[in-house]
């Protein structure tokens, strides 16, 4: 082993950011294990395995298909009301998931943390990094679906790993910051899932923007997530750019958001260990 | 010649648990009252010592010395609240051995897993599997979930994976008292292995009759503080006698 050479020198300064990223590269090779662990061992004892990812999606899409579409009608003009939703729930999903698990990512793997050095980042990015891979997976049933109603899937589909990226990084920025607070406060986790449903809410998944009062419009588009939701619909079905605000709103809210998560993580991580 | 490991004024030290605020509702509570408190319980204080190369330093005191969150420190499980510790090379911390197994995962996952939370590269670890299960004695077992493996098995396999390569530290506590007969004598004998290959053992231990006959140095703590450090037949014979 080449680690022979290693020196740990509990002084040494730690920069935040860079340590985090500095980590993050030295131990890709266990980010990458964990992320296979956290999408195959949640399917290991079921019947069906990995092909979840692909019927839960549907599964909930259908729920909410017969209540919103044949219950409480909404018109989604110009695209199938079954693609508008399931790419919105997409989007939801994959930033509910992933802030939860990576928020929960700490306390969860408290047993290894206290008992083997590994940077406690490793553990909530690949949280992150797995509701991304969930939610690549749960593209297919949603292009399916689009192909079946005859939406078609248009070639600025290939763009997707634009808001994909941005969408990770946001995920993982309001994840690490909720990491660092469920340590202090365990109900913390408790108030992110009343969060998460929140803000969900406020994006429109099921509902088009057109039957909200004009006075909560601003409301809704202040919310960082409505932008990811626009980017992500224009590639998916649209077949366009979104207006540039909306694509430098996400941007900018994914570097900000990513970094002040880092930070935070980076500035109360002396106190993390001892606390769990 | 430098030390491997150097502890100077070391110190560890706990939010206090009666007065710490579990959830964010009490933490409010709290606060409203007036009630914060920022107490702190010192688990090691004032700790100094050095281990040279190949050194068997052994560490004695009752339950709540402060032992394991000494050797968490040594580890780099736990930053130091004050002083500061270093470690020349890589360590293997046999601090309960396996915490990283996922029950679900086989037994051949598993040890992926574990080397690789312990530093090791995956890649690595696949070509190591075969060797680690069968020192283990546990070869057919390698696509069993290890939920199933007895408390046994599963001391075998973390004790295989965490003393497959090399190191230069060795944090040890108490691991050399489970398993049965055989597999404590193979462990014995993998640890002089080891020692004879220049690690360096960090041991915690009640078992004082193991500290005599194998440590080159011995420090009594107890409460947090260092009581006595020096040679082995001396200091334990003095905690023996404060022990009663």
């Amino acid at each position: 082993m080449t680690a022979s050479t290693f020196v740990y020198d509990s002084d040494q300064a730690r920069t935040p950011l860079v340590t985090e990223v500095r980590n993050l590269w030295a131990f890709r090779g266990l980010l990458k294990l964990l992320v296979v662990r956290d999408l195959t061992v949640r399917y290991k004892r079921s019947a069906l395995g990995v092909w979840w990812t692909l019927l839960n999606p549907l599964l909930t899409m259908a729920v909410l298909w017969v209540v919103f579409s044949q219950l409480f009608r909404f018109e989604t003009p110009g695209v199938p009301f079954t693609v508008y939703l399931l790419s919105g729930m997409l989007i939801v999903t994959f930033f509910g998931q992933g802030v939860a698990a990576t928020g929960a990512a700490m306390v969860n793997n408290a047993n290894v943390l206290s008992k083997v050095y590994v940077p406690a980042e490793v553990f909530a990015v690949s949280s992150g990094v797995a509701a991304a891979v969930n939610f690549v997976i749960s593209l297919i049933p949603l292009f399916a679906i689009q192909l079946i109603t005859g939406t078609g899937v248009p070639w600025s589909a290939l763009l997707i790993p634009i808001p994909l990226v941005a969408l990770t990084a946001f995920t993982l920025g309001v994840g690490l910051i909720i990491a660092a607070a469920a340590i202090y406060f365990y109900d913390v986790l408790d108030l992110t899932n009343v969060f998460i449903q929140l803000v969900s809410y406020l994006v429109p998944t099921f509902y088009p923007l057109s039957i909200v009062p004009e006075r909560f419009v601003p409301l809704i588009k202040i919310n960082p997530l409505y932008s990811f939701l626009q980017v992500f619909r224009g590639f998916a079905y649209e077949g366009g750019f979104a207006p540039g605000w909306n694509f430098a709103y996400m941007a900018v809210s994914a570097v900000v958001m990513l970094a002040l998560g880092l930070w935070v993580f980076s500035r109360s991580w002396k106190n993390l260990v001892v606390l769990l | 010649m430098t030390p491997v490991i150097e502890a100077m004024d070391l110190g560890i030290a706990y939010r206090l648990a009666r007065n710490r605020a579990g959830t964010l509702k009490e933490f409010a509570i709290q606060a409203v009252r007036r009630q914060v408190s920022h107490e702190k319980l010192w688990a090691v204080r004032g700790v100094s010592f050095e281990v040279a190369e190949g050194e068997v330093f052994a560490v004695i005191g009752p339950n709540g010395a402060g032992k394991s969150s000494l050797m968490k420190a040594v580890a780099r499980v736990l930053p130091p609240s004050e002083g500061r510790v270093i470690v020349r090379g890589a360590v293997a911390p046999m601090i309960e051995l396996g915490a990283g197994f996922n029950p679900e995962l086989t037994a051949h996952e598993n040890i992926v897993l574990y080397g690789t939370l312990l530093g090791r590269k995956p890649e690595f670890m696949r070509e190591r599997v075969a060797a680690i299960l069968e020192w283990a004695d546990l070869t057919e077992f390698i696509d069993v979930p290890v939920r199933s493996f007895s408390t046994g098995m599963l001391a075998r396999l973390g004790f295989a994976v965490a003393t497959d390569v090399q190191p230069q530290v060795l944090v040890v506590d108490e691991v050399l008292s489970v398993g049965d007969e055989t597999f404590q004598t193979r462990s014995r004998e993998r640890i002089e292995e080891l020692m004879a290959g220049g690690a360096s053992i960090l041991l915690v231990s009640h078992a004082l009759s193991l500290v005599e006959e194998t440590a080159s140095r011995v420090m009594w703590m107890d409460h947090g503080r260092p009581e006595m450090l020096g040679d082995p037949e001396e200091v334990v014979a003095a905690y023996r006698e404060w022990s009663g």
